[in-house]
């Protein structure tokens, strides 16, 4: 993560001085002040910096522990974490899918359709998020 | 992106009809708003109160004590103050109704109404997520990392809409 804090730093650093030596040399130019290209450059530069410090944040109350991208030696494997769990495949998406297709048939032909579209827009979405703590996957 | 679309269509009728704006939004009530903007801004601090405790992996409460709140006091809290704050838009609402500024009556009511409503039906979406995290903390016997993953994304939600309505307030309370 320190390379990853390093190369944000750099670019802030970037930004900031090509915002600032934009502004200068509009102005030395005899232009009036742009401010769509300033503010873009400068809030570049905001915001570089800002994902450097968060990141130094997470860092530090990581203790500091290296990432596979800081480490030479590291094989790509490394870099591939277990990133959550995803179902296999599941009824519920195309559930929630008709259910909102519905309500917006309602908005589109008549406001009445939505009050029927409701009920099952509630049952799928809380399908949906209670899929897996239900029955065989209770926990 | 969806709200910078929004403040654009707002930006772009107040330069086109400044006294239109000058005189309607004279009407809007600034101390009620000002109150439910700090409602919903501590809403999003007992938010990432609830993001600690599930980050302990505590889901219940161990005490009466604020300290010692788990989760699901927290969010139970943060579903309260959101909910207020949806209240306070709802009866905002109906009195800007009844002196004049309707959704079809003019650029200005329409403008309003797009922008802080749509904002409310997130508001109301996080409501109905936080509910749902809620309940999967009361499903399971162990709250686990997956139930504090949910925790942590929806407060992420909580957190951007709440963002979304600070800038909201500033340019359409203070600005005006």
């Amino acid at each position: 993560m320190k390379n990853n804090i390093v190369i944000l730093l750099v670019l802030g650093a970037y930004f900031l001085l090509s915002g600032v030596a934009y502004i200068v040399w509009n102005h030395l130019a005899g232009n009036e002040f742009e401010a769509t290209g300033s503010l873009g450059l400068l809030l570049s530069a905001v915001l570089a910096a800002f994902i450097a410090f968060f990141l130094n944040m997470v860092n530090r109350s990581q203790g500091g522990i290296l990432l596979p991208e800081d480490m030479p030696t590291a094989d790509i494997d490394d870099a591939d974490p277990n990133i959550g769990h995803f179902a296999p495949w599941s009824w519920w998406p195309l559930v929630l899918g008709f259910s909102v297709g519905l309500a917006f048939l309602g908005l589109a032909v008549g406001f009445w359709i939505i009050f029927l579209a409701i009920p099952f827009v509630l049952v799928a979405i809380t399908g949906w998020t209670y899929e897996y703590y239900r029955g065989n996957f209770g926990h | 992106m969806f709200f910078a679309g929004l403040f654009a269509i707002y930006f772009t009728l107040r330069a086109a009809v400044p006294e239109m704006w000058a005189e309607d939004s004279a009407l809007l009530n600034f101390p009620f708003s000002l109150t439910n903007t700090i409602i919903l801004v501590s809403s999003s601090v007992t938010a990432q109160f609830g993001v600690f405790a599930a980050e302990r992996l505590q889901s219940r409460a161990t005490g009466w004590k604020p300290s010692q709140w788990g989760m699901v006091e927290w969010f139970f809290l943060t579903y309260v103050l959101g909910a207020i704050f949806v209240t306070g838009q709802v009866y905002e609402y109906a009195m800007l109704v009844s002196e004049g500024i309707t959704f079809n009556g003019n650029a200005y009511g329409t403008a309003f109404y797009l922008t802080t409503g749509f904002h409310g039906l997130h508001v109301t979406g996080g409501l109905i997520a936080f509910l749902l995290v809620i309940g999967r903390a009361f499903a399971v016997k162990n709250f686990g990392h997956k139930e504090a993953t949910s925790a942590i994304v929806v407060s992420y939600y909580w957190h951007f809409v709440d963002v979304v309505w600070i800038g909201l307030f500033l340019v359409i309370y203070v600005l005006r």
